[in-house]
């Protein structure tokens, strides 16, 4: 029999009509094309403000010297180191969202890890500067780097702040692919539905994804392999920055704890920030329908167990402190408490304490004002941890005759502040830029839930 | 060569559809799809991705940089420390092991770019197959096949569910 010509097939074939656009599309991408409000551009004047001020302090405090920070003998380690610290803790929640509970197909990520990880990358650029505000001269930062020099002289890779090096670097590296990776089908959605010099840009930014089974299969295995190596790296970069601590003789910081109790303080950290900046984005782009209670209530309970670890990790540190019979240590943590850092202690341990314990009621892990305001506190609680920890322990080492103690001053304060004003701003212009919430992979749950009757 | 363009909500018609295309000896599919689903993963190609080769040759080149750096360097400027070993291997591992993430990571995504075929084509510049539909809510599954096998292709496509079909080049 002859088969019939194609065209005879093709004249049976309806024209296909206008293409339905997705739901989940629509609703995501219009956070990005969300006409800007009065609040958003006061909000990021703010912002702007915040970093142009930090950034006057900065050459201010380049032209004048550190002098102009509160570091005072034995201190000298100050505001600085604490905020790099800090924001270094924060940037843990993204890539654990990512890397981990990927590996445990936690499947309620979907909706916040584009957020957290977006919140990595920023974090870390934040943090990073402030380890060259630290030093100083800045522009002597490479001078810890191994390159060649005249003088055939190479860094000391026994040391900490070198391990701390490499540790950020690779943090920071590994947060940008693992976030361009996911954005690389996201901007394709994006560039679909563009117009002018969007669609230039993402265009550009998807490098021509079509979503093709050999694309996908890349992708997903990219993703899992990074999941893979990103999981041991989360856990490892707080570690090494405790080893700044940890492998130094000062009172209160050489405790082997120091490495989990630490990740634990970051991932704590971390997830507080995370409902920061989630619980006004739900509220201002309506995005109740993907960002759930059960994503809030989930968070919380994150944040109630590692609340918990790091109150393990205080207790021990005090316990240990008793138990080990060495005065140095004993007065250390006596003077934590109740020495002139006493109130920055106990801003400490009731923020990072006892406020996360409210969560053990449901009607807590899923009311948006006690979430935002226990998360608002665990981030003040945070940074007066690594305060205590920093501070307490330079100020009061072995020999009483040259205790000190140290007070931030007001260019410090700014360039902490410039912190904040840096991260908001870089979030702020990142929702008007990137989906912000995964599309794929939500839409890989709602296909998935379609096709099983909503089953799951 | 006509190439025919099937439509699906869904993606367990689209695996089943592609399985039947491939027993019957087509052999120029393609399948997009607005997400990644597992049913789809080795439809159309069951060998594990090429991804994971780029992964750990790069880890590997990471961990061997990160140890030699750190050995070599300690022995080109040698610091003697209370007669201890120039050369610590303990402390070097926190170096092997950030590098071997490191290398082993940007290795991922350079492996995804080359297996994947990314960037596709010049750039904006897509596959006549492709539509934004791909992007949206629907699965693609496109064949081309000779004219003789058209309405074969045609009548099983639409018996697996496929919503529309239609013709993409005649």
């Amino acid at each position: 029999m002859t088969p019939p010509p194609a065209m005879s097939v093709a004249d049976t074939m309806r024209p296909p009509p206008e293409p339905p656009d997705s739901k989940i599309n629509e609703d995501l991408l219009s956070v990005m094309y969300h006409r800007l409000s009065p609040g958003y551009l006061l909000l990021l004047g703010a912002t702007i403000l915040s970093v142009v001020a930090a950034g006057g302090t900065w050459v201010y405090q380049v032209y004048i010297g550190l002098g102009i920070g509160g570091y005072t003998h034995p201190v000298f380690w100050g505001a600085y180191l604490i905020t790099f610290v800090f924001w270094v803790g924060i940037a843990h929640a993204g890539t654990l969202i990512s890397a981990i509970l990927y590996l445990f197909r936690a499947k309620w990520r979907n909706a916040i890890n584009r957020g957290a990880e977006a919140m990595t990358v920023f974090a870390v650029l934040t943090a990073a500067q402030f380890l060259g505000i630290h030093v100083g001269r800045m522009w002597k930062s490479y001078f810890i780097l191994p390159y060649p020099n005249q003088r055939g002289l190479w860094t000391n890779f026994k040391s900490p702040l070198e391990w701390d090096t490499f540790a950020i670097s690779t943090y920071a590296t590994i947060a940008i692919v693992f976030f361009f990776i996911g954005l690389i089908p996201d901007f394709a959605i994006a560039r679909d539905r563009a117009k002018g010099i969007r669609k230039l840009a993402y265009t550009a930014l998807s490098l021509g994804w079509q979503g093709t089974s050999l694309q996908w299969k890349s992708h997903t295995r990219s993703v899992l392999h990074l999941s893979g190596l990103a999981t041991p790296l989360v856990l490892s970069v707080h570690s090494v920055i405790s080893w700044d601590f940890a492998m130094s003789l000062v009172p209160g910081w050489h405790a082997t704890i120091f490495a989990p109790y630490f990740v634990a303080g970051a991932i704590f950290s971390g997830f507080a920030m995370v409902l920061t900046f989630f619980i006004p984005l739900r509220r201002i782009y309506g995005l109740e329908e993907y960002i759930t209670e059960y994503h809030f209530d989930n968070i919380a309970r994150f944040i109630l167990l590692t609340g918990w670890i790091v109150t393990y990790g205080y207790a021990s540190e005090y316990f240990v402190a008793w138990y080990s019979a060495v005065e140095p240590e004993q007065t250390s943590f006596w003077l934590r408490a109740f020495g002139p850092y006493w109130l920055s202690t106990w801003v400490m341990l009731s923020c990072n304490c006892i406020a996360p314990q409210i969560f053990w009621f449901r009607w807590a892990r899923t009311t948006p004002w006690i979430l935002f305001t226990v998360a608002t506190l665990v981030n003040i609680g945070m940074w007066f941890e690594r305060y205590v920890i920093i501070i307490t322990g330079l100020s009061r080492e072995y020999e009483p005759a040259v205790w000190g103690v140290y007070t931030p001053t007001w260019a410090e304060l700014t360039l902490f502040a410039g912190s904040f004003g840096f991260f908001a701003m870089l979030f702020l212009l990142s929702i008007k830029v990137l989906p912000i919430i995964a599309i794929t992979e939500v839409k890989e749950l709602a296909i998935h839930d379609k096709a099983h009757g909503g089953a799951h | 060569m006509p190439t025919i363009r099937g439509i699906y909500d869904f993606p367990g018609p689209v695996a089943e559809a592609a399985t039947k295309l491939k027993n019957r000896g087509f052999s120029d599919l393609e399948i997009y799809s607005p997400c990644a689903f597992p049913e789809l993963d080795s439809v159309l190609d069951e060998k594990p991705s090429g991804v994971r080769v780029w992964t750990l040759i790069g880890g590997l080149i990471g961990v061997v940089t990160g140890y030699s750096v750190a050995i070599w360097m300690a022995l080109d400027w040698p610091i003697m420390v209370g007669g201890k070993p120039f050369a610590s291997i303990p402390p070097y591992t926190i170096i092997g092991f950030e590098l071997t993430i490191l290398f082993g990571g940007i290795a991922t995504l350079l492996g995804l770019l080359v297996v994947g075929g990314l960037p596709y084509g010049k750039f904006g510049e897509m596959d006549k197959a492709y539509s934004p539909r791909f992007s949206a809510d629907e699965i693609g599954l496109v064949v081309s096949c000779s004219e003789r096998d058209v309405a074969e292709v045609d009548a099983l496509l639409r018996a697996t569910a496929a919503k529309e079909v239609d013709l993409v080049e005649a």
